[in-house]
């Protein structure tokens, strides 16, 4: 592909510190007050409401700075592998930090990207691209938009995100020499321990849900509150209902389409006909949506900003629970163990996830973080070992 | 209006047969009867009803009653008697794997009355009795299938002899069928799933083979085809049929029917001479088309998702919500595949259906 070759060659010669600033000033072009960035994803139709646009992409790339990419790739490249030339990355999901990331951590490799915009967002890696060519139109020209599964067979490391079954596909059109990096789809949760202060806890939790309207990788698909029995989930559900019903308004939800208004329907339906406590502002096509489900059951996940909280009692409780999502979980969000971390990281091992953060963060993962409990670059990179005589 | 009254009312309509529609005022009266007796007596009814601010003390027509979706079988005992008077429970398929959604019944009374008065219309309407094959088990054999039961109890009721089934403890028995097809001499209904015709035909074409049964023969397939265009599969299913069976493609009738719901949906074929994709309602059966975002009626021809208020779904819920997509024809509706077929866009969406969490 000479598409390709072309990428190869913009990327000899730019130096790491000139891609480390030119990413950095990218990034501070979309998170800055008042940007236009993040107006002109929303000016392209996607799924989500201007105000949840503005302030997930201002949380989410808030510790996205020049420090952390320097000190990223200092641990990442520190005996330094060989970087592939082009890698191909192929986008899922809508969340628009995903796709930033998932541009961004070759290029700060050193690597050109040909890119394969996700087609639940088909704006956000577009619009990185041109940020990037405000920035730095050199690097910029590293960066190519496409579709060409072409790209698959010549590039030399491919990143594939998605469902299992599109990841398989990819997969299938790699060369089995070329380094694949692959991120199935997963879920997160939040988790609320004894020690949580339940009002702050909740307007925390609340962002999560409401950032991105559940539908990213990182949305709390389920709130699991420690409950003595002394009814503190369904008092937890009141007040992240309560929360959720403020978020409407700062944060409105994006569009739904047909299918999703009938999920939602069915949601809140079986929840009531189960016996669930069952919260929603009332009208036809509520905002928001919280059920409450007796301890010990998972119900089906949450999302499009109807969250499913479900009290546990305690430490074996909570690994059960997650161990029932092994090894599908990838985050969670915690609040209340002011001590010790010990309990959400076992129910974390448990599950097979690979981060936990405290509530009210899940949708701002740091760019060093081991997805899916893997390295974020050294995985593209390859090593050379030499053995003398 | 007691529960004996509404069901004797309800068995008077269905036995005046498929032609006979009641008027708009007598639907609505037995459907709010009906309704008022299964949210007194569901609890798990009455709980929907409640959160969607429904009572029969504020409803005001029949198309106010809240449907219950197919999913809420799975996860709730959704009957208005107790449960110690159960007579039969019929399960979904659960070819997912999941839960399966179960219809409970404490009477067969009027669900065997809706069954064969339109089984009757549709696939025997001019009161000849066929040899039924029957590509399902029967309902000895699989006695939670409503499916089977249908088969089972209609054709023992309909047909010239003793039905066959083809379907047994051994599996699938393709070269008795084969025989018993080949020995026809008289008209005869072969009846069954969707994929018990595609394996069948698949294994005539296999074999080179072509059938030819005898005129005044008839098919009749349902069940869907997951998740893709079922009437596209249709128009297919159906060549298929008549290529391998010889029966000409206005014999061939497509029944959609669920587990949930008491009484089934036709394509009328056989009684008009004429192939069509529309399926007729009974006179005892209202079918909305209803816009999703709006929850109002689609305009005719407008797509939108099916809900059946059933009349003979006396001992559990009368108003299903589907999770198919259709449009209304005329007096019927044509079933164009499934809403939840729909690529979820989101990746926490996609990623629940990896999982079987309860």
């Amino acid at each position: 592909m000479r598409q390709l070759e072309a990428l190869r060659s913009a990327g000899r010669g730019i130096d790491a510190p000139r891609r480390i600033e030119a990413l950095a000033a990218a990034f501070e072009l979309w998170r800055a007050p008042g940007s236009a960035w993040p107006e002109r994803l929303a000016a392209r139709g996607g799924l989500f409401s201007p105000a949840v646009i503005e302030r997930g992409i201002r949380l989410g790339l808030e510790r996205w700075t020049a420090a952390a990419l320097a000190e990223l790739r200092a641990r990442e490249l520190e005996h330094a592998g060989q970087v592939p030339g082009v890698t191909a990355v192929w986008l899922a999901g809508p969340v628009p930090g995903a796709a930033f990331a998932a541009i961004a951590l070759p290029l700060l490799a050193g690597s050109s990207v040909y890119v394969k915009a996700s087609r639940s967002d088909p704006g956000a890696a577009a619009l990185f691209a041109e940020s990037l060519a405000e920035a730095d139109p050199g690097l910029a020209d590293c960066v190519a938009l496409g579709d060409d599964p072409g790209a698959l067979v010549h590039a030399d490391a491919v990143v594939a995100s998605g469902s299992d079954a599109s990841v398989r596909a990819v997969r299938e059109q790699v060369p089995p020499a070329t380094a694949f990096v692959a991120y199935a789809h997963k879920l997160s949760l939040a988790a609320i321990g004894p020690g949580a202060d339940p009002g702050a806890a909740a307007r925390r939790v609340a962002l999560d849900v409401a950032l991105w309207d559940g539908r990213g990788c990182l949305s709390p698909a389920w709130v699991l509150v420690r409950d003595s029995g002394g009814a503190e989930a369904a008092a937890f559900a009141e007040r992240l209902a309560s929360r959720l019903e403020e978020l409407a308004d700062a944060l409105p939800r994006g569009t739904l389409d047909a299918a999703e208004h009938l999920r939602l329907r069915e949601w809140r339906a079986v929840a009531a006909a189960r016996g669930d406590a069952v919260l929603h502002p009332g009208d036809r096509s509520p905002e928001w949506g919280v059920s409450l489900t007796p301890a010990g059951e998972l119900p089906p996940a949450g999302a499009l900003r109807f969250a499913r909280v479900v009290p546990f009692e305690g430490r074996e409780d909570l690994v059960a629970l997650c161990r029932k999502l092994s090894p599908h979980l990838s985050s969670i969000g915690y609040a209340g163990w002011p001590d010790s971390l010990d309990e959400p990281r076992a129910a974390l091992e448990a599950g097979g996830g690979s981060r936990l953060c405290p509530a009210g963060r899940m949708q701002a993962p740091p760019l060093a973080w081991r997805h899916d409990g893997m390295q974020p670059i050294r995985p593209l990179l390859r090593w050379v070992d030499v053995e003398e005589e | 209006m007691k529960r004996a009254e509404i069901e004797a009312r309800v068995l008077a309509q269905i036995r005046r047969g498929v032609d006979v529609s009641p008027d708009e005022e007598s639907f609505d009266g037995l459907a709010r009867a009906l309704f008022d007796h299964q949210y007194r007596h569901g609890e798990a009814y009455r709980r929907l009803c409640r959160a969607e601010g429904l009572s029969p003390d504020n409803l005001r027509h029949w198309t106010e009653i809240p449907a219950v979706p197919t999913e809420a079988f799975k996860q709730a005992r959704l009957a208005s008697f107790p449960a110690e008077r159960t007579r039969r429970v019929f399960r979904t398929s659960g070819t997912t794997g999941g839960r399966r959604g179960e219809l409970h019944l404490d009477t067969l009374a009027v669900y065997e009355a809706s069954l064969l008065e339109t089984f009757r219309a549709y696939i025997c309407p001019g009161r000849e009795k066929p040899r039924f094959l029957v590509l399902a088990p029967s309902a000895a054999q699989a006695p939670d299938s409503s499916l089977s039961y249908m088969y089972d109890f209609a054709a023992r009721r309909l047909g010239a002899d003793e039905p066959r089934f083809y379907v047994d403890a051994q599996g699938w028995q393709p070269e008795r069928l084969l025989g018993d097809l080949e020995a026809l001499s008289g008209p005869a209904a072969v009846v069954g799933t969707a994929f018990a015709f595609v394996h069948l035909a698949e294994r005539l074409a296999a074999e080179g083979r072509r059938l030819e049964l005898p005129e005044g023969s008839r098919a009749m397939e349902t069940g869907g085809f997951k998740g893709r265009s079922r009437e596209l599969e249709r128009e297919a299913l159906h060549g298929l049929i008549s290529e391998s069976l010889g029966v000409p493609p206005e014999r061939i009738v497509n029944q959609y029917g669920m587990c949930e719901l008491g009484s089934q949906f036709y394509e009328p074929s056989l009684r008009c001479g004429i192939v069509t994709r529309v399926k007729r309602i009974p006179p005892w059966v209202r079918t909305r088309v209803i816009d999703p975002v709006t929850r109002n009626d689609a305009p005719e021809g407008d797509v939108g998702v099916l809900v059946h208020y059933d009349l003979a779904n006396t001992g559990s819920v009368l108003a299903v919500e589907t999770a198919d997509a259709g449009r209304r024809i005329g007096d019927g509706f044509e079933v164009l595949g499934r809403w939840t077929g729909a690529e979820p866009r989101g990746c926490s969406i996609a990623a629940d259906a990896l999982l079987d969490p309860t």
